[in-house]
């Protein structure tokens, strides 16, 4: 499905049109479940958080109209903030640290797409121009929704110095995703 | 904002918090507060889907896992069931549609002054059958009224908020059940526009059925079906 198609969709789920919203499922939701599934790890809570996130799409389809951003990423990012939202009211925290330990520290280096875009050479490229350890954590954050408290426990770091480190590495980012 | 402070000093400011925000980062209740602030302060909201923008290329490595089916009768169950009365967010839709209602009933003050000049003349013969819907969204800033006389099927619609786009036409839909969107036409323009509606489609135009407005290239739609971002939407109500 190419993206002025997804866009047709969304604008037809905003004109509450059924048929358009089943589309919409069936080309985008492998991809949200993907989303889902790699932030909250597990896919009973991967499967909850997919409807949770469909029925927002079905009320919120208005938003995209006036959102500045492709239809695909407007939709990984209600994906992703719900999977984070989710993630971040788990009681207790205690079960997200251990995944600290638990799972493999992201690659620094992405794992190769065989098309890749050139925005996503781009942003991979000024990543790397990052300290390995740095770059690690920004990916960390934004594809496995790790929060401030697991990435200083992973980086053996006081709080503070990880939201240092992070603000100063998106400071670079930025300087080079607009430079 | 570019300089780079000393080594320890933690750099301020809200675009980092935005960054933090988008990248996933902070603990639940700030997460929270900054999630209210996006819906309340658009200068802040504007840092955020700067950041979302430039860190949307990472979405690449999100790999598809294929969704089993049920989910979506549930969530179908869950929008448009009849036992809707478990589910928190069907009370919100039915909410949305409550205020729509209240809108189009607010609009009538409006069209009074807009159009209530033409009608209060005619009122001689027998009550007049008339429509109005309110049409606007929660976050662009297009709103519309638009009045409907069954008996010359003559509908006018008026910008009460917004303007025309320059390089773009809006196109008014109307929306009946489950059938696919009909082309209304074009607005010409920002005051008054009047469209003759063809009697098979007056015969769909009845309180509740749904009335949009979709940006579109120069002159509408080439499909006849909506292809752009719809800027407002409304329900009609009889008068």
């Amino acid at each position: 499905m190419t993206p002025e198609g997804i866009s047709e969709l969304i604008s037809r789920v905003t004109l509450r049109d059924r048929a358009a919203f089943d589309i919409l499922y069936t080309s985008t939701s492998a991809k949200l479940f993907g989303v889902c599934l790699r932030i909250l790890g597990n896919r009973s809570e991967a499967e909850d958080a997919l409807q949770d996130i469909y029925v927002k799409i079905w009320n919120k389809a208005d938003r995209f109209a006036v959102a500045d951003t492709s239809p695909i990423s407007w939709l990984v990012a209600i994906a992703r903030n719900h999977s984070i939202d989710v993630l971040r009211a788990r009681k207790p925290a205690a079960a997200e640290l251990e995944k600290a330990v638990g799972i493999a520290e992201p690659s620094p280096n992405p794992e190769q797409s065989a098309i890749a875009s050139g925005e996503t050479r781009r942003i991979n490229d000024c990543l790397n121009q990052l300290d390995t350890e740095r770059a690690s954590a920004v990916r960390g954050a934004y594809l496995n929704g790790e929060s401030y408290e697991l990435l200083a426990i992973r980086h053996r770091v006081p709080l503070n110095t990880m939201r240092t480190w992070l603000r100063r590495s998106l400071m670079k980012l930025k300087e080079c995703l607009e430079g | 904002m570019s300089t780079i402070p000393h080594d320890d000093t933690m750099p301020e400011g809200d675009d980092f918090v935005a960054a933090e925000y988008v990248l996933g980062v902070l603990p639940d209740p700030e997460r929270r507060e900054v999630a209210r602030r996006i819906e309340s302060d658009a200068a802040f909201a504007r840092l955020v889907s700067n950041w979302q923008r430039h860190l949307d290329p990472l979405d690449d490595e999100f790999q598809p896992v294929t969704a089993p089916q049920y989910l979506k009768s549930e969530v179908d169950q869950r929008l448009f069931g009849i036992d809707s009365g478990r589910a928190g967010t069907g009370v919100s839709f039915w909410n949305s549609l409550a205020f729509w209602r209240i809108v189009a009933f607010a609009a009538l003050a409006l069209v009074v002054v807009n159009f209530g000049r033409e009608f209060i003349q005619r009122q001689a013969g027998q009550a007049p059958s008339q429509l109005v819907a309110s049409m606007a969204s929660d976050t662009g800033p297009v709103r519309s009224v638009a009045i409907f006389d069954d008996k010359s099927r003559k509908l006018k619609i008026t910008l009460v908020a917004g303007e025309l786009p320059q390089d773009k036409s809006l196109e008014l839909w109307l929306i009946a059940g489950k059938d696919a969107p009909v082309s209304l036409g074009v607005l010409k323009s920002p005051k008054v526009t009047e469209f003759n509606v063809p009697a098979a489609t007056a015969a769909k135009l009845r309180d509740g059925t749904t009335l949009a407005i979709s940006v579109e290239p120069v002159g509408g739609s080439p499909s006849g079906a909506p292809t752009g971002a719809v800027v407002a939407a409304g329900s009609v109500s009889s008068i």
